[in-house]
C-alpha cells in the first residue's frame, strides 16, 4: 500500500483540505472531532464563502491559505509543504477521482497521505471497460452489450444484434442499443440506436468521431436501458482492504432533468410501505453483496460507492464505482448506528481510516433505523431546464428541528453573492423519520418553513427548486 | 595624352584595388610599391615628360605581374574566399560572352527575371573538323555575381530560381543537350516561401541524381546547399582561385567563438577557420569531390584574362566529350578517343564528339553518376568493423544478390500469377459444391436444433476474452527524468494558460506532451527507439562506424570522444531493423543528441547502407529526424558531399521500387533536410518540430532579415507544402503502421 507510513497518532497529522464550500465545511468539522489539525484554501471569488468563515473560527488565520485556483495542483503541493500538512483530503469534485494527483501525492519527495484509496484502485475503477471486466470477472451483473472496445466493423454488428434480440426476447417494446466511444467520457461520444438497420451508420459515425477526440476507434456497444432506479451503497474499508463493511443503500432517483441528482433517500426500496413488483428486499441484498464482493477482490481501502441501475423487473446492473466521498453520505450516516451508537459522520471515519487506523467494528456492529431524505437546496430554475440563477440571497432561515441536519456554506445573517464559477449548490437538508410517512411529512415540514428569498442583478426575485423537492417527495422510492 | 593610356592606367588601378582588396591588409610593401609606381608613371605621362609612354607602360604592367605572380605563392584560403566575392571576379556572364560562341538568355534579363541571381542560358559551341563545322547546343545554368550588381543577391538563389533552374534542367533532358552548370554562390537565400529553400534544394538534387543527359559542374563559389542545388554533375570542375566548402569562414567563426547575436568574430579565427576547413581547390581534389582543377591567372580570373577563357572553354569541352565517350561499350574506340582529347595539347574545337547518346548509353552515364557519388568519402569515416565482418558482409553481399533477384523479381512475380489461378478455381469449387450440396442443407434447415446466425446472449452478459487487457502499461521506455519531482512551466502556458506539470507525469505517462495545449517537450532518441517499435525487434547494424575528425579539426577530436561518451553511440546516426506490429522495416536514426544530429561522413556512409540494406531486403525504409543541425562542418567537404551522395542512394533505392519515408521530430534544418531528407515523396512531422533551411539566428546574421516568429514551426512546413502531416508523439507509432499499411501496400514495397 503506497499510503502506509510509519503510525503517527491522528492529533499529530495536519490535513490540507483541498476543497471548498460544503465538504470543505465538513471536513474542517470532522477534523476537529478527531483532534486533527487542518490547512483551508479560498480563493478571491470564494472570500466571503461559509468554509473560509469556518476555517477561521477553528483554525485561526493560520490556517487559511489564499490561492488562484482549486484546480492547480502544483499550488496545493506549495500550500501543502508551506503549512507542513501530512495528508490531503480533496473532497468531491476536483482532485477526488483524479489518480494522477493521488499518485503525485503519495510519490512525491516530500510524501503525503492522500485520503481517498491509493492510486492505483482509483485508476482501475475509473477506468469503465476496466470495471465492467472486474466486474463480469466475479459474476456481478452488468448492463448487457461488450466488455472491450470494438474495433471491428462486422464484430460490432453482431453484438448490435444480438442485444437488439436479447431486448425482445426479454419484452422489451421499443430496444434501444448505446454506442459510445470507449475512451470517452462525460456524456461525450454516445449515441442511441432505434433501429438495426442504422446501427451501421451511427457506428462509424462514432468510431470517426472517437479517433478525432480520443485517437482510439474502439467502442462500446451495450443496451440502452431507459425506465430504471438509481441506487447506490456505501462502502467503508480501512487501509488492511481486507475487511470492508457497508453503510446501506440510497436511492438517488430523483433527478434534474441534465441528470443531477436532487433528492437522495436511504435506504434505497422501502418493502414494508410501498409494494414492487420485484423482491426489493433481495435487490438490496443482492447489490450490497455484489459491491462488497468487488471491493474486496480490489483490496479497497477508504469510502466508496457502487453506483447500480435497478430496472423494472428487478435486475441491478453495476453501473460505475464512485472511489470518493460523495455529497449525499450524510443521509446514509444520518440512519446508520455502529453497536447502537447514532451520529455516525462518514467523513471522519474516512479521514481516520485514511490515516491508517484500523476501522475497528465490523459489519455485524452496524444497524439501521429509521428513513432519511437528503434535499439538494440549490438556486436554479427547474421548469427551465434547471437554469442556474445567480444573485444575492438576502434571507435564509429555516426552523430548527431535532430530525433535520442543514449543511451550507451560506450564511445566515448576512447576504451572500453566489459565485458564477462553482455550481450553485445552496445547501444540504437531511430529514430523519422513523418510516417513509414520518419522513415524507417532516421532508415537506421543513420546506414549508424556509426562507429563501434574495434578488439579481436585474431585480428579479431569486428562483429556487423548493416546489420540485416539494412535488417530488410524495413520489419518493416509488419505482 | 593617349586614351588607351588611360584605359591601361585604370586598368592598372583596377588591378591595384584588387590586391589591396583581396589581401585585407597583407603585404602592404608590395601594394605600395605597385602604386608608387604607377603613380610616378601616370605623373609623367600627364606630364608629356615620357619620350615612349608605351614601353614605360609595359615596364609598369610587367612589374604589375611580377607582384601579382610572387603574392600568387602564399596566398590563403581566406584570401581566396575574397576572390571569389570580389566585384571584379569573373562572373557567369563573362563567361556566356567568352567560353561560348553565342548564347540567348532564357527567362530574364537584368533585374527583370524570376531571380536575376539565377541565371540560364542557352549556348552553342561551334567545333570544327576539317572543312565541316558542328554547332552544339547546351544549357548553361548558373549563379550570376553580376560584378557586384545589388539585384544580384550576390548569386544567393532563392527558392523559385532554383525551382527555375531545375525546371530547364528537364527541359534539356527532354532535348537531349548537356548541362553546364557554374557555381557562384555563397549559398542559397534562406527564405522559407513555398516550397521552402530546403525543399526546393532537395528536389533539385533528387532530379540531377537522375539526370539523362551529360552534367558539367565548375565551381567557382561552391557555398554549400546553394552549391549543391546545381552541383551533382558528371564531371565537377574547379576553377584554382575558387572555394568549396560547407559553410562560409565567417560562419564557422561565429560556431566555433560561440558567438552570441551581434557579435562579429575576429580576423584571425576566420582566418584560421578557412584554413581548417580546407576549402580550396587543391583539397577537394585531394577528396576526390572534384575532378580537376581548372588554372587561373595570378591571383584569380578577371574578364580581362581571355587566354583563361580560352583555357577554360578547352577544360569545359574535354569534360564533356569525357563523360560522352565514357558511356561507350566499345572498349578500344572508348579508349582512343579518351586518348586523344586527354592530350594535353590537343585543340578541342578541332575535334568534333557527338553529344547526343542513346537510350542505353543513358543508363550508363547515370549509373556511372550514381556509382561515383556513392563511392566518394569513405575513407572519411572510421570503419571500425572487423576485417572479417568487413569480408563476411561484403561476401555475402555478392553471394545473396543473385538469390535476391531469384526472389523478387522472378519467383514474386509468378507466385502471383499462381495465387490467383488458385483462387479463381477455389470460386468455382465453392459454386459448384453450394449447388451440389443445395437439396440436403434444404432438408437440415427445417430440424429443430438448427443454430440461428447470431450469437447468444451468453455473450453479453460473461466475461468476454481480450487479449488487449493487460496493456496498462503504455510505454517501454520512460524518460530518466521522470524520477525528478519537479513542476515543469509548459512554454505555452503564457499564451494558453498551461497549469505547470509534474515532472513524473510529464515524462512518463504524457510521453513529454503538455496535457493542456500539447506542446511537446524533447525527448531521448532511445525513446523513439523503445517505444515506436515492438518490443525486442530492433537490431542494429553498422554500429563500429565511427564518426571522426577527417580534416583533422583542431580540438575536434576530443569534442567528437566527448559527444561518443554522452550518448553511447559512436556516430549521430544509428541505423537499425525493427518492426512494427510485424511489419519490418529499416530505419536509419539522426540523433539530435550527438553534435546537434549534425551529418558527417560516417552518418551519411551509415545513411547509405542502410539504404542499400532496405534495397536489397526490399524493406520500407524510414529516415527518422530525432534532429539535425544541418553537415558537420568541421568535415567541411567530406559533409557537404553527404547530400548529393545520399540522394544519389535513395532515388536508387525509391527507384527500385521502395517505399521512402522521412519523420521529423526537433529541430531539422540545413543540408539534410535540403537533400536525402528533403526528397521523400512522404515526410511527416511531429508536431515539436522546426523545419527549414537556417536557423533564425543564422538568417538573421546573413541576410539581416527579421523573420516572423513561428517561421519554422511544422504547421508553417506543413501549409507551405514540404511535410505531408504532423502527428502526435503519442501517436507516431499508430501512424507509421496506418502509413506503412496505406502507402506501401499489402506487400510493403509500393511499386
Amino acid at each position: 500500500m503506497d499510503n502506509a507510513q510509519e503510525h503517527i497518532p491522528l492529533h499529530d497529522h495536519k490535513i490540507l483540505v483541498a476543497n471548498r464550500g460544503e465538504i470543505a465545511m465538513r471536513i474542517m468539522r470532522a477534523c476537529c472531532k478527531l483532534g486533527t489539525a487542518f490547512t483551508a484554501i479560498y480563493t478571491a471569488d470564494d472570500a466571503a464563502s461559509g468554509h473560509v468563515r469556518l476555517a477561521r473560527e477553528l483554525g485561526g488565520e493560520k490556517s487559511l491559505y489564499r490561492v488562484s485556483s482549486y484546480h492547480d495542483a502544483n499550488e496545493l503541493m506549495a500550500v501543502a509543504d508551506a503549512a507542513g500538512c501530512t495528508a490531503v483530503h480533496p473532497g468531491y469534485g476536483f482532485f477526488a477521482e483524479d489518480f494522477r494527483f493521488a499518485r503525485r501525492v503519495t510519490k512525491r519527495d516530500r510524501k503525503l497521505i492522500f485520503i481517498g484509496p491509493s492510486w492505483k484502485i482509483i485508476r482501475e475503477l475509473g477506468d469503465k471497460i476496466n470495471t465492467k471486466r472486474l466486474a463480469r470477472s466475479l459474476d456481478v451483473p452488468t448492463v448487457p452489450g461488450s466488455d472491450r472496445p470494438i474495433y471491428d466493423e462486422l464484430e460490432a454488428e453482431r453484438i448490435a444484434k444480438t442485444v437488439f434480440e436479447f431486448q425482445e426476447q426479454q419484452g422489451i417494446d421499443h430496444p434501444l442499443v448505446l454506442v459510445k466511444a470507449s475512451a470517452g467520457g462525460g456524456g461525450m461520444g454516445i449515441e442511441e440506436v432505434y433501429d438495426p438497420d442504422q446501427f451501421r451508420s451511427v457506428y462509424r459515425r462514432i468510431r470517426n468521431y472517437a479517433l478525432r477526440q480520443f485517437k482510439d476507434e474502439g467502442v462500446l456497444i451495450e443496451q440502452r436501458i431507459t425506465d430504471f432506479n438509481h441506487l447506490e451503497v456505501q462502502i467503508v474499508a480501512d487501509r488492511s482492504g481486507r475487511s470492508p463493511v457497508h453503510f446501506g443503500t440510497r436511492n438517488c432517483s430523483i433527478q434534474s432533468s441534465g441528470r443531477q441528482k436532487r433528492l437522495e433517500v436511504a435506504p434505497g426500496f422501502a418493502p414494508e410501505a410501498l409494494s414492487y413488483t420485484f423482491d426489493a428486499d433481495r435487490v438490496l441484498r443482492d447489490i450490497v453483496d455484489y459491491s462488497l464482493t468487488m471491493a474486496r477482490k480490489v483490496g479497497y481501502d477508504n469510502v466508496g460507492t457502487w453506483e447500480w441501475i435497478v430496472t423494472r423487473k428487478g435486475d441491478p446492473f453495476l453501473m460505475e464505482v464512485n472511489t470518493r466521498i460523495q455529497v449525499e453520505n450524510g443521509v446514509s450516516a444520518r440512519i446508520a448506528r455502529v453497536r447502537g451508537q447514532g451520529d455516525i459522520d462518514l467523513i471522519a471515519e474516512q479521514i481516520r481510516i485514511g490515516l491508517g487506523e484500523p476501522l475497528g467494528y465490523g459489519q455485524a456492529d452496524i444497524t439501521f433505523d429509521g428513513l432519511g431524505i437528503e434535499y439538494r437546496l440549490i438556486a436554479e430554475d427547474p421548469n427551465n431546464n434547471f437554469t442556474p440563477w445567480v444573485g444575492h440571497i438576502e434571507q435564509f432561515t429555516w426552523k430548527p428541528q431535532p430530525w433535520l441536519t442543514m449543511l451550507t456554506h451560506v450564511p445566515t445573517d448576512e447576504q451572500y453573492e453566489i459565485p458564477t464559477e462553482f455550481d450553485p449548490n445552496l445547501a444540504l437538508a437531511i430529514v430523519w423519520g422513523k418510516d417513509l410517512e414520518e419522513a415524507k411529512a417532516r421532508g415537506l415540514e421543513f420546506l414549508r418553513d424556509l426562507r429563501l428569498t434574495g434578488h439579481n442583478a436585474t431585480g428579479e426575485p431569486l428562483q429556487s427548486n423548493v416546489d420540485f423537492l416539494k412535488t417530488s417527495t410524495e413520489r419518493i422510492l416509488r419505482f | 595624352m593617349d586614351n588607351n593610356i588611360e584605359k591601361r592606367i585604370q586598368n592598372l588601378r583596377d588591378r591595384l584595388t584588387y590586391l589591396n582588396d583581396i589581401f585585407a591588409g597583407k603585404h602592404r610593401d608590395n601594394a605600395e610599391l605597385l602604386e608608387e609606381k604607377l603613380l610616378a608613371f601616370a605623373e609623367r605621362v600627364r606630364a608629356e615628360a615620357l619620350e615612349d609612354p608605351y614601353a614605360e607602360l609595359a615596364s609598369v604592367e610587367d612589374l604589375f605581374s611580377y607582384v601579382e605572380r610572387r603574392l600568387e605563392d602564399n596566398i590563403t584560403a581566406m584570401d581566396r574566399v575574397r576572390i571569389v566575392r570580389h566585384p571584379q571576379r569573373i562572373c557567369l556572364r563573362d563567361i556566356l560572352e567568352n567560353v561560348y560562341d553565342n548564347f540567348t538568355e532564357v527567362g530574364g534579363q537584368d533585374e527583370y527575371s524570376l531571380d536575376p541571381g539565377m541565371l540560364i542560358a542557352r549556348a552553342v559551341i561551334t567545333r570544327r573538323r576539317g572543312k565541316k563545322t558542328y554547332t552544339q547546343s547546351v544549357m548553361v545554368i548558373g549563379q550570376e555575381k553580376g560584378h557586384g550588381a545589388e539585384y544580384r543577391n550576390g548569386g544567393s538563389v532563392k527558392p523559385w530560381g532554383n525551382a527555375k533552374a531545375r525546371q530547364y534542367m528537364r527541359v534539356a533532358e527532354t532535348e537531349g543537350i548537356p548541362i553546364h552548370t557554374y557555381i557562384f554562390t555563397p549559398g542559397s537565400f534562406p527564405i522559407e516561401d513555398y516550397p521552402g529553400a530546403a525543399q526546393q534544394i532537395a528536389r533539385n538534387i533528387y532530379c540531377m541524381a537522375g539526370l539523362r543527359v551529360p552534367v558539367i559542374a565548375v565551381i567557382s563559389e561552391g557555398g554549400s546547399g546553394g552549391a549543391e542545388a546545381i552541383g551533382l554533375a558528371d564531371k565537377r570542375l574547379m576553377l584554382s582561385h575558387g572555394y568549396y566548402s560547407v559553410i562560409s569562414p565567417e560562419g564557422a567563426a561565429a560556431i566555433e567563438g560561440h558567438l552570441k547575436a551581434g557579435e562579429r568574430a575576429t580576423p584571425e579565427l576566420i582566418e584560421q577557420c578557412a584554413h581548417n576547413l580546407k576549402i580550396t581547390a587543391q583539397d577537394n581534389l585531394r577528396f576526390g569531390y572534384i575532378d580537376r582543377v581548372v588554372q587561373e591567372p595570378p591571383l584569380g580570373a578577371r574578364p580581362w584574362h581571355f587566354d583563361f577563357f580560352r583555357h577554360l572553354r578547352q577544360e569545359v569541352l574535354r569534360a564533356t566529350d569525357e563523360v560522352v565517350i565514357s558511356t561507350r561499350t566499345l572498349p578500344v574506340l572508348k579508349g582512343l578517343a579518351m586518348a586523344r582529347i586527354r592530350k594535353p595539347d590537343a585543340n578541342l574545337d578541332e575535334m568534333y564528339t557527338r553529344w547526343g547518346l542513346s537510350a542505353a548509353a543513358k543508363d550508363r552515364l547515370l549509373a556511372h553518376r550514381q556509382q561515383k557519388f556513392l563511392r566518394l568519402s569513405r575513407l572519411a569515416a572510421r570503419d571500425r568493423r572487423p576485417f572479417f565482418t568487413k569480408m563476411a558482409v561484403a561476401t555475402w553481399d555478392w553471394a545473396s544478390k543473385p538469390w535476391v533477384r531469384f526472389k523478387y523479381d522472378f519467383y514474386r512475380k509468378h507466385q502471383r500469377r499462381i495465387r490467383t489461378f488458385m483462387e479463381e478455381m477455389g470460386n468455382e469449387w465453392d459454386v459448384f459444391k453450394g449447388r451440389l450440396l443445395a437439396p440436403w442443407r434444404r432438408l437440415t434447415r427445417k430440424l429443430p436444433n438448427a443454430k440461428s446466425d447470431a450469437g447468444s446472449t451468453q455473450d453479453l452478459t460473461a466475461l468476454s476474452s481480450w487479449s488487449g487487457e493487460g496493456q496498462r502499461k503504455m510505454w517501454n521506455y520512460l524518460s530518466p527524468r521522470y524520477k525528478i519531482d519537479r513542476a515543469v512551466t509548459c512554454p505555452n502556458s503564457a499564451a494558453y494558460g498551461c497549469l505547470d506539470l509534474w515532472g513524473p507525469d510529464l515524462f512518463a505517462e504524457f510521453a513529454g506532451v503538455c496535457s493542456h495545449c500539447g506542446y511537446h517537450f524533447p525527448m531521448e532518441p532511445e525513446w523513439y527507439v523503445k517505444n515506436v517499435f515492438d518490443l525486442g525487434s530492433v537490431f542494429e547494424f553498422n554500429s563500429e562506424i565511427e564518426a571522426g575528425n577527417p580534416l583533422g579539426f583542431p580540438g575536434f577530436d576530443d569534442r567528437i570522444l566527448a559527444a561518443q561518451k554522452k550518448t553511447k553511440s559512436k556516430s549521430g546516426c544509428m541505423t537499425f531493423e525493427a518492426r512494427i506490429d510485424n511489419i519490418k522495416l529499416v530505419v536509419a536514426m539522426l540523433m539530435g543528441t550527438f553534435r546537434g544530429g549534425s551529418v558527417g561522413a560516417a552518418e551519411g556512409y551509415k545513411f547509405v547502407e542502410a539504404a542499400q540494406r532496405a534495397e536489397k531486403k526490399r524493406y520500407p525504409f524510414l529516415a527518422y529526424v530525432h534532429g539535425t543541425a544541418g553537415i558537420r562542418i568541421q568535415e567541411g567537404t567530406h559533409g557537404v558531399i553527404q547530400m548529393p551522395r545520399c540522394t544519389v542512394a535513395v532515388r536508387r533505392y525509391i527507384e527500385s521500387g521502395g517505399l521512402y519515408m522521412v519523420l521529423y521530430d526537433t529541430n531539422s534544418f540545413a543540408g539534410p533536410v535540403a537533400s536525402f531528407l528533403g526528397c521523400s515523396p512522404y515526410q511527416f512531422a511531429v508536431r515539436s518540430s522546426n523545419i527549414g533551411f537556417a536557423g533564425p539566428g543564422v538568417i538573421k546574421e546573413t541576410t539581416g532579415m527579421d523573420i516572423p516568429p513561428k517561421y519554422h514551426r511544422s504547421y508553417r512546413a506543413l501549409s507551405r507544402g514540404h511535410i505531408q502531416g504532423i502527428w502526435d508523439r503519442r501517436e507516431i507509432r499508430a501512424n507509421l503502421k496506418q502509413a506503412l499499411l496505406t502507402i506501401g501496400g499489402r506487400n510493403l514495397y509500393y511499386r
